[in-house]
């Protein structure tokens, strides 16, 4: 194995993972804000890019017009899924929220379904499919933006959280009961992160639909973006790209040496076992907060 | 001799019934006045209906799937039996709940920072937090440190700080005592005072520590069974000989007197 193969397996697989925190952002957003995993971010995801193709294909509007427009349509749309369904859950166990979110992701999936069909269309962002040739190693370019688009939200979201509306939603994560309490509106407040979530959809949708297609497979993503949450710690967007980027050197790496011996498909085997000691090794993951217990 | 209390009352709270789950009668009928710039206790045992008469004072029923099924409160002469939460606090009452309930993965400075109204200026909110350090200098020192670390008196502390950052004209606290030593219950209480007198600051306060309660409110109503069974002055209440019986742990000396007392009901319920 020579070390230039490895660094370039290796460089791949952090951009890919990198891809994946971009995806991980819009969980640990909803979570962060209300406790709450959120199933239906593979749904919104690929709802992002439906509605970025809807503008620009079938409206004729230039893409730089069409994906903010999108953005702005996608946090509407985050508002309105608090407003209709999950205001009148708040409070209730977490559970009932989750299987609300499970159904919207299925629910977001018929709707395209019903409406576009199930034809994959391409996204056709215009970056070069030519790759960059860094040294000796080859570099997918569309991967190279995704990853600086993952890190740009990245220091978005950090600063967003140190500001008063940031810090409200970190209070409303703790403590529904004392949040309403104090006057903070909860229910704002879990609006906002949805729509945030929606907006990094709409981000995340347009680099994965540029990458592998707009069809309901996007929804999919929900797995792997699922495994960087739990392994960054769910409420951490630190943890998501640190996450992200182990996730996706792992799987690269690990791939390359356990395809040959298993007859292939061992990516989705590393992401399955990752997620899963995750959960049983560290429940909070790399930099997930933990419930604390005062002696 | 009503109206005339009314007249002052920053709160008024008339013939108050709440249900819980459309089933479950909490409390049947209580009335409560706070005066402006008053110190109010309501006293009682456990489930006795005194959590329940704030949360329907602040508005937060509704999260306990609970509604008021007859009566009013006002508040600064405002009807606010049907008003949000939230928009209670906008007017001046802050609920400090009961298990004081910090923002525990939030540092003291940004759980009195997330309770801030929006509209405040960040040169107000600051001036406002140093006030709240200048009043709780225990907080001061740690307010960079995780608050689910700090000690319960602290934890206390934040809550009230942290409902003094809303500018509330009406603090209602639900046992704040609960579960302090006796040293931390009376510098809470006394900086609680301290409050009260300088910036006129009214207080509705839930005790089951009746003693230190009264110690420190100008008068107290006894709730038993979601219902007012007395009301009085603070001196009235301490020289009651049921209230001392039942809710300041007797002990006035060991004669004889006593023995009988094992025999004796609470007579008002019932």
């Amino acid at each position: 194995m020579d070390w230039v193969f490895l660094s370039e397996l290796a460089i791949n697989g952090a951009l890919t993972g990198l891809l994946y925190s971009l995806f991980a952002i819009g969980l640990v957003l909803v979570y962060k804000a209300s406790s709450v995993p959120n199933l239906a971010q593979g749904g919104l995801t690929m709802v992002g890019a439906y509605v970025v193709l809807a503008l620009a294909r079938d409206l004729g509007m230039p893409l730089w017009l069409a994906i903010p427009l999108a953005a702005v349509v996608m946090f509407g749309l985050g508002f309105g899924i608090e407003r209709v369904a999950l205001r009148r859950l708040a409070g209730r166990p977490v559970v009932m929220i989750l299987m609300l979110t499970l159904g919207l992701d299925i629910f977001l999936r018929g709707t395209t379904l019903a409406i576009s069909g199930g034809t994959s269309r391409s996204m056709e962002l215009g970056v070069s499919y030519e790759p960059l040739l860094l040294g000796d190693i080859f570099i997918s370019r569309i991967h190279l933006v995704g990853a600086g688009v993952a890190l740009a939200l990245f220091v978005a979201f950090i600063v967003f959280f140190r500001t008063r509306t940031g810090i409200k939603l970190r209070a409303i994560a703790d403590d529904y009961m004392a949040s309403w309490s104090v006057g903070i509106s909860v229910e704002r407040g879990v609006g906002l992160s949805w729509a945030l979530a929606s907006v990094v959809a709409v981000a995340a949708g347009v680099i994965w639909g540029e990458i592998q297609g707009v069809d309901q497979a996007l929804s999919l993503l929900l797995l792997k973006g699922l495994t960087v949450a739990v392994l960054g710690g769910l409420d951490s967007i630190l943890g998501a790209i640190v996450a992200g980027i182990i996730l996706g050197v792992i799987e690269n790496v690990g791939a390359e040496f356990l395809d040959p011996l298993v007859g292939g498909g061992s990516r989705e085997l590393i992401v399955a076992a990752v997620l899963i000691l995750t959960v049983m090794i560290r429940p909070h993951g790399l930099f997930g907060r933990h419930d604390i217990e005062r002696v | 001799m009503q109206e005339k209390a009314q007249g002052q009352s920053i709160l008024s709270m008339n013939s108050i019934e709440v249900l819980y789950d459309n089933v479950m009668l909490a409390i049947k009928g209580v009335s409560v006045q706070v005066p402006k710039g008053g110190m109010v206790a309501l006293l009682g045992s456990n489930g006795a209906g005194k959590s329940t008469t704030l949360k329907a004072i602040s508005g937060l029923l509704k999260a306990e799937r609970g509604h008021i099924s007859r009566g009013e409160i006002k508040f600064d002469g405002t009807d606010i039996t049907e008003m949000l939460a939230q928009k209670r606090v906008e007017m001046g009452i802050c609920h400090v709940i009961e298990g004081r309930r910090v923002f525990e993965h939030l540092t003291p400075d940004e759980n009195l920072t997330a309770a801030a109204p929006m509209g405040m200026s960040r040169s107000e909110l600051s001036v406002q937090k140093d006030k709240i350090y200048d009043y709780f200098p225990r907080l001061a020192e740690r307010r960079n440190s995780q608050a689910g670390y700090l000690s319960g008196g602290e934890q206390q502390m934040l809550a009230i700080g942290r409902a003094l950052v809303t500018q509330p004209s009406l603090l209602m606290l639900d046992e704040p005592s609960l579960g302090l030593a006796p040293f931390l219950v009376a510098e809470i209480f006394g900086i609680l005072q301290k409050i009260n007198r300088e910036e006129g600051l009214s207080v509705l306060l839930v005790e089951q520590n009746a003693l230190a309660a009264l110690e420190i409110v100008s008068e107290g109503y006894l709730i038993e069974n979601g219902r007012v069974v007395m009301h009085g002055t603070a001196e009235a209440l301490k020289s009651n000989s049921d209230i001392q019986e039942f809710y300041l742990g007797g002990g006035e000396g060991t004669n004889f007197h006593n023995v009988k007392h094992y025999s004796r009901r609470k007579r008002w319920l019932s």
